[in-house]
C-alpha cells in the first residue's frame, strides 16, 4: 500500500505584534480560538484532548511584560509578566511581600518560570492561588477588546468553574494592585495529597483595620468572599472570640467536595485556615 | 571513558562503585526503547472500554478507517487471525490481547489504530464507537467472594504451575487462588490463649509510575520477530510469545536496553503481545507507548483485605493466629496468585507462632489488573500484622518494641511454613531500628495543635522461588571482561552489581567489565528481574561462571608453562601467537527448594530471607489531621553489601515510595468503577517537600551464606515497615487508629472526630 499524506489534527499558531491584530485574530467567525499567555495549562489540556483549538493567539509579542509602581504607589503587572518574575521582582518583594510568599509554594519552579500572570488569572480554575489573593488586595485587571479598554475588580472576573466574564475577543492586558499601605495580608493553602498538589482549600486574609477583606478558593467554584466573616471582624479588636466567630461565620458558606476532600472536611478547613491566616498576617513582616 | 583492564589486588566488594551507566544517562546517550524509531514504523494507540463489565455487541471502526492518514484499525477480530486463541499471563491464560466478546474493567483495550503519525492515530482513536451490553460489576475483594457478577466465565490456568492445577475450567467463581496453609491446631491454640485480638485491615489499589512509561516495539520478517521492549522478564516475553504464535523459541528475539523504573509493572506481558501481533498483520514496525495516565488501565498493586486474630497468653506470647487475606487482582490474574500464595505465607510476620492458620485467596474484580509491586504483597500483609501487633502491645499495657522481642523469630525457628530461619538477621534489625529512632528515649511531644510520636515495625519477605538465572563471563584477548545476564538494569544498579562480582572473581577492576543488556538472541534464560531476587540468583551465576573462565584461565596458565602471575593478555598472546582468543565461562544457578504441601509446609520455602524495619516520628496537625513524617530511619538485613552506595539508595527509594502509598496515593473509583484521577495532576506521589527532614538508611552487619560474597537482595526491603510505623506513631501521637490506608488528613481528621 502507497503511504498516504500525513494530516497532524491542525491548528493555527497566530503571533501577532499589536493588540490591535491580537483582538481581530481573537474574532474567528468559526472554529475554537484561544489567546495563548504561557501555556501550561492550555498544553494540559491539549494533550488531554478537552481542548482542541483550530487557533491558538500567541500574545507574547504584545509587549504586555512590564512590571512598575506608579505615583501613588500601586503596582501595575502587564499580563505576559512570569510568574517568576512576579516572586522575585524586588519591587513586589518590598511592596507586597505576600505575593512574593504565595509564589514560592505555586506549583514548582519550572511552571513558574513558563506561567504568565494574565493567563494564570484567565484560565478560571478556582485551584489557582493569586485570584483569591489578588481579589483580597483589592486589586483590578485592565482588559482590552473589541470595544475598546476596560478594567474591572479582579473578584468580577470569575462566572464560575473554569468561567470568566471576559467577552470573546477580549484580553487581560494588565493587573493593578494598590499599595499595602498598613495593610497586613496572608494567604494560606491547604493541601491534602503531596505538599505540591493542587490545593484543597485557598485562604487569602487582608487586614484593614474597619474593612477586612477575606476571600476562599479552591473549596468554591471561583474565589468567593467570606463577607459574615469580614462583618464580625470589621472595626473588632481580634481576639480569639472574635476569631472563633469569624470562623463560625465563614462555615455558613455553601461548600461542595472533590476528591481533595468531603464537603465536610473542606467546611472544617475553612474555618481552621481562618484562623491560621489571620494569625499569620498579623506575624511581623506581613 | 576510559577503562583500565590491569589486574588488581584491590577487593571489588563492598566498593561504592559509582554507576557504571551514570554517565551515559546524566549525558542522555542511554538507550531507551521509548527513542526507538525503525524505518517505515508504525505507531499505534489504543481505543479502551469505558465500561467495567460488559459484552462486546459491536465496535464501529469505518469512521477511524477512513480518517486521512490512517494505516489499519485493529480489534480482536484481526487478532485471531495470527493468533487463533489471543490469551496470556504468567500463571493464568486469562488475559485477551485485546478485548474479546467482553470487556472486565474500565480502560481495557478493545481496539488499536496504526498510523506513521502518533497523533493521526490518536485522533483517529476517538473516532471509534462501542456498544456494549452491560453485566453486573464487582469490585470490593471480599464482595467478590459472594458476588453474583462473575468476571471469568470459566477458569483458564496456564499450566505451568502445579498448584493451580485444580482450578482449570472451574466455573462461577471469582476466586482465582486460594492459598491454604495449616500449622498446628490454631483453633485449639486460639480457645487456650488468656486474650484474644481480631482486627481487619485495608489497602488501597495505586500505580507504579514509572517515569519511563511501558513502551514496545516489534519488527517483524516473515518467519522472525524481534521485540525491542521495556521489560523486567524478556526471557518469559519470549516463551509466551512463542507460545501464543505457536513458533520455536529461536525465531522470537527479545531485547531490552536501558529500563526507566519497572517497580513491577514491566513484568510477563504488557504490550509484547500486542505488538506483535500488529507488527504481524501489517508487516511493517509497530511501537506502542502507553501515556502516564494509561498506566492506570495496565497494571496496579493489589487492593487487600486482610482479617487477623491472635491468641495472646498471659506473659505477652502469640500462641495462636488465623490469617485471612483477600487479594484484589481486578480483571485479570497476572501474577496475583503468585502474590497470594508466596507473599501470603508470610502473612502470621517475623513471630514465633506455634499454631497457624492462613487462607489467601486472589480475587478478580471488575477493576485494572493489579500485579507484582516492589514488594509482591508484603507491604500490605506488614500493614496489617504490625498494625495489629501494635494493637495488641498497647491493649496489654507491653512496650510495642519489648513485645516483639518476646515472639520474635529467631535463627534456626520454623517459619509458618515448617522451614527454619536461616540467614535472617530480625533480631538485629529490630535492635537496630529501635537505636536508630531513639526508642524508649524521651522527645518533644509537641503541644496544642501539634503533637509527636514515634512507631515501629518489621516485616520479612522469602524470595520467589522456585527460580533459574543464566550467566556466561567472557574475558577477551586484552583481559577486560564481559557479563551476559538478562537481567534487567531499570535503574537499581544491577549492571555495576554483577560487574563487581565478576571482577573480584577475575581480580579485575570492576571498570574492565561491561554487562550486555538482555538480548534472547544473545544473553541466557533469567527467570526476570523481580522480588529482589537478581543479585542473588544471577549474582550467583555471574560468580559461577567467573570462576568458570577463571579455572580455564588458570588451566591455560599450567598448560602453557607460565607463572601464576601472568596478565592475563599475554596469556592469550602466548598461546594464539598474536592477540587472539577468548575464554567463556558458563553457569545456571538454581537454588534448592520444597514445593508446599497441602497445608502449606515445607522444611525449604525460599532461597533467603529479607528482613526490614522502619522506625518513625511523626508530627500530626490535629485540627488538620495532616501527618508529616520527621524522622525516617530504615534498617535492613541485605546480607553484606556489594555496593553500599546503591545499597543505601535503594532503601531510601523503597521507604520514600512506601510513603506516598502510605500518606496519599489511590486510585479513587466511582461506582461504576470508573478510575476518577487517572492522571498526575489528580493522582500525586512524593515530592521532595514531602520528604522527612531527617531519613538514614542502614545495613546492619550480616552474612547471607549461600548468597555471592554475603550478599541478597535490596530492593523491596525498605517498604516493609513504613505503613505500620506510621500508623503505630499517629496512635502514639494522638491515641487514633487508622486501619485503612492511606493516612489522609481526611481520614485522620475522620478519625479524631469519632474518638
Amino acid at each position: 500500500m502507497a503511504p498516504r499524506s500525513l494530516v497532524l489534527s491542525p491548528f493555527e499558531l497566530a503571533e501577532p505584534r499589536s493588540l490591535a491584530e491580537a483582538i481581530a485574530l481573537l474574532q474567528a467567525r468559526e472554529g475554537t480560538v484561544r489567546p495563548m499567555a504561557g501555556g501550561t495549562a492550555l498544553m494540559l489540556m491539549m494533550k488531554a484532548g478537552v481542548l482542541r483549538p483550530t487557533r491558538l493567539v500567541n500574545l507574547r509579542r504584545l509587549g504586555l511584560d512590564q512590571l512598575d509602581v506608579d505615583a501613588r504607589g500601586a503596582l501595575h503587572v502587564g499580563a505576559m509578566v512570569t510568574l517568576r518574575m512576579l516572586e522575585t521582582s524586588p519591587l513586589v518583594r518590598k511592596g507586597w511581600p505576600v505575593i512574593a510568599r504565595t509564589l514560592r509554594t505555586l506549583s514548582n519552579v519550572r511552571v513558574r518560570n513558563v506561567a504568565r500572570v494574565g493567563g494564570h488569572l484567565a484560565h478560571g480554575d478556582p485551584h489557582m492561588d493569586l485570584p483569591p489573593l489578588l481579589c483580597a488586595l483589592g486589586a483590578s485587571v485592565t482588559i482590552a477588546g473589541p470595544r475598546g479598554e476596560r478594567s474591572c475588580p479582579v473578584e468580577e472576573l470569575y462566572a464560575g468553574y473554569l468561567e470568566t466574564t471576559l467577552a470573546p475577543g477580549e484580553l487581560i492586558t494588565r493587573v493593578s494592585v494598590p499599595a499595602m499601605e498598613g495593610r497586613r495580608a496572608a494567604y494560606l493553602k491547604c493541601t491534602t495529597r503531596s505538599a505540591d498538589d493542587w490545593p484543597a482549600l485557598g485562604m487569602a486574609v487582608v487586614l484593614d483595620g474597619a474593612a477586612p477583606r477575606i476571600f476562599v478558593s479552591a473549596a468554591t467554584d471561583k474565589p468567593t468572599r467570606l463577607a459574615a466573616a469580614e462583618r464580625v471582624l470589621a472595626g473588632s479588636t481580634l481576639d480569639e472570640r472574635v476569631i472563633g466567630e469569624a470562623a463560625a461565620a465563614a462555615q455558613t458558606l455553601a461548600i461542595d467536595g472533590d476528591l481533595h476532600g468531603s464537603a465536610a472536611y473542606k467546611k472544617h478547613l475553612v474555618g481552621v485556615y481562618l484562623r491560621r491566616a489571620i494569625h499569620e498576617a498579623r506575624q511581623p513582616g506581613h | 571513558m576510559k577503562r583500565a583492564s590491569q589486574a588488581t589486588e584491590t577487593s571489588q566488594i563492598g566498593r561504592s562503585v559509582p554507576r557504571l551507566e551514570s554517565w551515559l544517562k546524566v549525558t542522555g546517550r542511554a538507550e531507551y526503547v521509548h527513542n526507538l524509531r525503525l524505518p517505515a514504523m508504525l505507531y499505534g494507540k489504543i481505543f479502551r472500554s469505558t465500561v467495567a463489565h460488559g459484552r462486546i455487541r459491536r465496535i464501529d471502526t469505518s469512521a477511524a478507517r477512513a480518517h486521512p492518514g490512517v494505516q489499519s484499525v485493529v480489534t480482536a477480530a484481526e487478532v485471531k487471525t495470527v493468533v487463533p486463541d489471543p490469551y496470556y499471563g504468567p500463571a493464568f491464560h486469562d488475559q485477551p490481547v485485546l478485548a474479546l466478546d467482553k470487556v472486565r474493567y474500565v480502560g481495557e483495550p478493545v481496539a488499536v489504530v496504526l498510523a506513521a503519525d502518533p497523533h493521526v492515530a490518536e485522533e483517529a482513536v476517538h473516532l471509534i464507537t462501542a456498544e456494549y451490553e452491560e453485566l453486573p460489576a464487582v469490585y470490593d475483594e471480599v464482595e467478590a467472594v459472594s458476588s453474583k457478577a462473575i468476571v471469568h466465565d470459566a477458569l483458564k490456568p496456564a499450566g505451568t504451575f502445579p498448584d493451580l492445577k485444580h482450578l482449570k475450567g472451574v466455573k462461577n467463581t471469582n476466586v482465582a487462588l486460594d492459598f491454604r496453609l495449616r500449622r498446628g491446631d490454631s483453633a485449639k491454640a486460639m480457645a487456650r490463649a488468656e486474650r484474644v485480638f481480631e482486627h481487619r485491615f485495608r489497602t488501597q489499589q495505586v500505580m507504579h509510575t514509572p517515569l519511563e512509561p511501558l513502551v514496545s516495539v516489534a519488527e517483524c520478517t516473515e518467519d522472525s520477530l524481534t521485540i525491542h521492549t521495556a521489560s523486567q522478564s524478556p526471557s518469559f516475553v519470549r516463551i509466551e510469545i512463542a507460545r501464543l504464535l505457536g513458533w520455536p523459541e529461536n525465531r522470537v528475539r527479545v531485547r531490552v536496553p536501558f529500563v526507566g523504573g519497572g517497580f513491577g509493572a514491566k513484568l510477563y506481558i504488557k504490550l509484547e503481545a500486542l505488538v506483535a501481533v500488529l507488527s504481524l498483520l501489517v508487516k511493517r514496525p509497530v511501537k506502542v507507548s502507553l501515556s502516564m495516565e494509561e498506566q492506570f488501565f495496565t497494571i496496579t498493586k493489589h487492593a487487600s483485605t486482610f482479617h487477623i486474630k491472635s491468641g495472646v497468653s498471659r506473659d505477652g506470647r502469640i500462641v495462636a493466629r488465623e490469617c485471612e487475606v483477600w487479594w484484589n487482582g481486578g480483571a485479570y490474574a497476572d501474577i496475583g496468585p503468585r502474590v497470594t500464595q508466596k507473599s501470603g505465607f508470610t502473612a502470621p510476620g517475623p513471630y514465633d507462632v506455634q499454631d497457624v492458620a492462613i487462607d489467601s485467596y486472589a480475587m478478580y474484580t471488575n477493576l485494572p489488573p493489579a500485579g507484582a509491586l516492589r514488594g509482591f504483597g508484603i507491604p500490605q500483609l506488614v500493614w496489617a500484622y504490625e498494625s495489629h501487633t501494635d494493637m495488641i502491645a498497647r491493649e496489654m499495657g507491653i512496650d510495642p518494641v519489648e513485645f516483639r522481642r518476646r515472639n520474635l523469630l529467631r535463627e534456626g525457628r520454623p517459619q509458618a511454613t515448617g522451614t527454619p530461619m536461616r540467614d535472617a538477621a530480625i533480631e538485629k534489625v529490630l535492635e537496630r531500628a529501635a537505636e536508630l529512632i531513639d526508642w524508649g528515649k524521651p522527645f518533644d511531644r509537641g503541644s496544642g495543635t501539634r503533637r509527636r510520636g514515634r512507631g515501629i515495625a518489621i516485616g520479612f519477605k522469602a524470595c520467589i522461588a522456585n527460580t533459574t538465572s543464566l550467566a556466561a563471563v567472557n574475558v577477551n584477548a586484552d583481559g577486560s571482561s564481559t557479563v551476559y545476564v538478562s537481567t534487567v538494569d531499570m535503574g537499581q544498579g544491577s549492571d555495576t552489581a554483577m560487574a563487581q562480582i565478576a571482577a573480584e572473581v577475575l581480580r579485575l577492576p570492576t571498570e574492565a567489565v561491561t554487562v550486555v543488556h538482555s538480548d534472547t538472541d544473545v544473553t541466557p534464560f533469567d527467570m526476570a528481574t523481580l522480588g529482589s531476587r537478581s543479585l542473588f540468583h544471577t549474582g550467583n551465576a555471574v560468580k559461577l561462571a567467573a570462576e568458570d573462565a577463571r579455572a580455564q584461565l588458570d588451566a591455560l596458565r599450567t598448560q602453557l608453562g607460565l607463572a601464576p602471575d601472568t596478565p592475563i593478555a599475554d596469556l592469550f598472546k602466548k598461546k594464539y601467537g598474536m592477540r587472539a582468543g577468548s575464554v567463556t565461562g558458563v553457569a545456571n544457578f538454581i537454588p534448592p527448594y520444597t514445593p508446599p504441601d497441602e497445608n502449606g509446609q515445607s522444611d525449604n520455602a525460599t532461597p533467603f530471607w529479607m528482613v526490614g524495619a522502619t522506625g518513625v516520628e511523626v508530627e500530626v496537625d490535629t485540627e488538620t489531621g495532616r501527618v508529616r513524617v520527621e524522622r525516617l530511619v530504615n534498617v535492613a538485613d541485605v546480607g553484606t553489601p556489594i555496593n553500599p552506595r546503591i545499597v543505601e539508595t535503594q532503601l531510601s527509594g523503597g521507604a520514600i515510595m512506601q510513603l506516598g502509598f502510605t500518606l496519599f496515593e489511590k486510585m479513587l473509583f466511582d461506582g461504576e468503577g470508573q478510575l476518577r484521577n487517572a492522571s498526575l495532576a489528580e493522582y500525586k506521589i512524593p515530592g521532595l517537600l514531602d520528604l522527612p527532614a531527617e531519613i538514614v538508611n542502614q545495613a546492619v552487619v550480616a552474612e547471607q551464606r549461600t548468597g555471592p560474597y554475603g550478599a541478597k537482595g535490596v530492593g523491596e526491603t525498605a517498604t516493609f515497615g513504613v505503613s505500620p510505623a506510621i500508623a503505630n506513631a499517629v496512635h502514639d501521637a494522638i491515641g487514633v487508629r487508622i486501619t485503612e490506608l492511606p493516612l489522609s488528613p481526611q481520614a485522620v481528621w475522620e478519625a479524631l472526630q469519632q474518638r
